[in-house]
């Protein structure tokens, strides 16, 4: 019952994964049209990428963008689902209100983003402008450019932490609640002794963010696509720009192979836990 | 607990969180809404107008003229819709002999399984893009299938497998013991036993697929192009439309929120990949 499924498995995966450990190894380049002209390299390409600047801060603003978007999101989600647990009038229509960022296009949040904060005619930069909170253009400037798209992911996924936290919140027996309560234990006591370990759904959400993290890289693309001056580019953009605008593909590859690696790792972890909890047969 | 204290600080401060938090995620939503009915001065006001005279220009405007967005619109269900059921079918499949069978490499099998779906969408990119030129796969609309079962089918049969685990296994030993065969017991016993599950990993395939764009916009030409890849078009072409992008977002993600809410229930089971049970 499993062949179909793994004979295509493998064609769309195992094969590819070989052809980029051979990419990785030549000096790869597009002729335009079909044409592809390849030389053996050998490890020619790992050396330069070790020593690429532009890789190294292709990293450091990936590790940045993840630690600040992912930490948001855990922290915000949790705020999100607590509130919502708490809530009794409209609670499934508020759940609902707020699952909807996550169905969107990351295209679209990136486009949608970049309208709002557009100095001339954005309704978040004329709230920021009239408020005096920021002036200047906020896609213009390193800083609050990286903060816009770190924001808009947050936007986008935050409602995602908050579903897989409530699944756990609402499986947590409320006569424990009850009993901690009588006992004389005070909301933020509760919730660190009885709710927080007992919700799993944050070590899952943290994984499952955290692979997604790696994988997508539309938002910005849309909104900054790596600008101004670099400061959001995240390692998944240098790897498209080193394929398709400089057509270096052999380097491009090594830059993917690092990528997979480092995914890989985090897929490890998350079957780790999996198997750990016995939700995994 | 005293009655009395109905409207207690404690009590009302949720609700004000609520709020502010509702506000976060709608403003957006309900500005890209308003947007996508405004005429092109109002879209370019400076200070952000609520009341405006609505119009329908700029959708209609995506269907009319050069830029007629019905041919991104029929690649994408193409695309998504095939892909999902290639997908959904042969994880169904796959996902249930994973659950029922026991052998030598299986939490190997499933790990192989599970990383292909996380591998990042950069790096998998690449190879395909030179297989595909080979086979003549870009510009069309096959090839951003086969590109979407790079995920959408690890992700199936992962969360089939899952779903079929959960069924309590007497059901289908009674079967087998009045004479089912293997197959008469997946077909009959436990297919339709895991529908809810068929139905949430299916519009979670579709999501991620109609949703793509790194995909779309390195294999598509323009024979194949989807409606985000139109999208990101209406930046770079002449200028800025925010009307028209507005509108083409709100058609972007319109069906994606009905479909993604009318299974809510069992979301939290399939974006977890099985791993967190729902409400």
């Amino acid at each position: 019952m499993m062949l179909p499924a793994l004979v295509i498995l493998t064609a769309i995966s195992i094969l590819p994964l070989f052809y980029i450990i051979w990419m990785s190894l030549n000096n790869l380049t597009l002729l335009g049209g079909t044409g592809i002209s390849s030389h053996w390299t050998g490890l020619g390409n790992w050396g330069l990428m070790f020593t690429d600047p532009g890789v190294w801060a292709g990293w450091l603003a990936m590790v940045i963008y993840f630690i600040a978007t992912v930490g948001l999101e855990i922290i915000l989600g949790l705020v999100a689902a607590l509130v919502i647990h708490e809530v009794v009038w409209g609670k499934n229509l508020a759940l609902s209100l707020i699952l909807i960022p996550m169905f969107i296009a990351p295209v679209i949040v990136g486009l949608l983003g970049r309208f709002l904060v557009n100095p001339t005619y954005g309704l978040y930069a004329w709230v920021l402008r009239e408020s005096g909170i920021y002036g200047g253009n906020i896609l213009g400037g390193s800083v609050s450019a990286f903060v816009a798209v770190v924001l808009m992911d947050v936007w986008e996924w935050t409602p995602l932490v908050a579903l897989i936290t409530l699944a756990g919140l609402v499986s947590i027996q409320p006569q424990i609640l009850e009993a901690a309560k009588v006992d004389g234990a005070s909301y933020l006591e509760r919730l660190r002794h009885i709710v927080l370990p007992s919700i799993a759904g944050i070590i899952v959400a943290l994984l499952i963010r955290s692979m997604d993290a790696l994988r997508y890289f539309d938002i910005i693309w849309q909104a900054t696509n790596g600008g101004p001056a670099n400061a959001t580019k995240i390692i998944p953009l240098r790897l498209y720009e080193s394929a398709f605008r400089f057509f270096h593909l052999g380097y491009a590859a090594t830059i993917g192979l690092l990528m997979l690696a480092v995914s890989i790792l985090v897929a490890n972890l998350f079957t780790g836990i999996l198997r750990q909890r016995g939700l995994l047969r | 607990m005293s009655t009395g204290a109905r409207f207690s600080p404690g009590k009302i401060f949720p609700y004000v969180l609520l709020l502010l938090l509702l506000l976060w995620t709608l403003v957006p939503i309900v500005w890209m809404l308003l947007s996508s009915f405004k005429s092109l001065t109002d879209v370019l006001s400076p200070t952000p107008l609520l009341t405006f005279k609505p119009t329908l220009a700029n959708y209609i405007g995506l269907v009319s003229g050069g830029n007629n967005v019905l041919t991104y619109f029929r690649s994408s269900i193409l695309a998504a819709g095939i892909s999902t059921i290639i997908a959904t079918t042969l994880g169904c499949f796959a996902g249930y002999g994973l659950a029922r069978s026991n052998f030598r490499g299986k939490r190997h099998l499933a790990f192989w399984i599970i990383s292909t779906r996380m591998a990042p969408i950069a790096a998998v990119i690449l190879p395909l893009f030179i297989g595909f030129t080979f086979l003549h796969l870009i510009n069309t609309v096959w090839g951003l299938i086969v590109a979407y079962l790079s995920f959408n089918l690890p992700f199936a049969i992962w969360i089939m497998n899952a779903f079929f685990a959960d069924l309590p296994p007497g059901i289908e030993e009674a079967a087998r013991v009045d004479g089912a065969s293997n197959f008469q017991t997946f077909w009959r016993i436990a297919l339709p036993m895991t529908a809810p599950g068929i139905v949430t990993t299916a519009i979670l395939c579709l999501v991620f697929s109609w949703n793509d764009y790194a995909f779309a916009v390195t294999f598509a030409g323009p024979g194949s192009q989807t409606l985000p890849v139109a999208a990101s078009q209406l930046i770079t072409q002449t200028g800025v439309d925010w009307g028209q992008l507005t509108a083409i977002g709100t058609v972007v993600a319109l069906p994606m929120v009905i479909v993604g809410l009318a299974v809510r229930r069992y979301l939290v089971r399939g974006l977890t990949l099985g791993a967190v049970t729902g409400e």
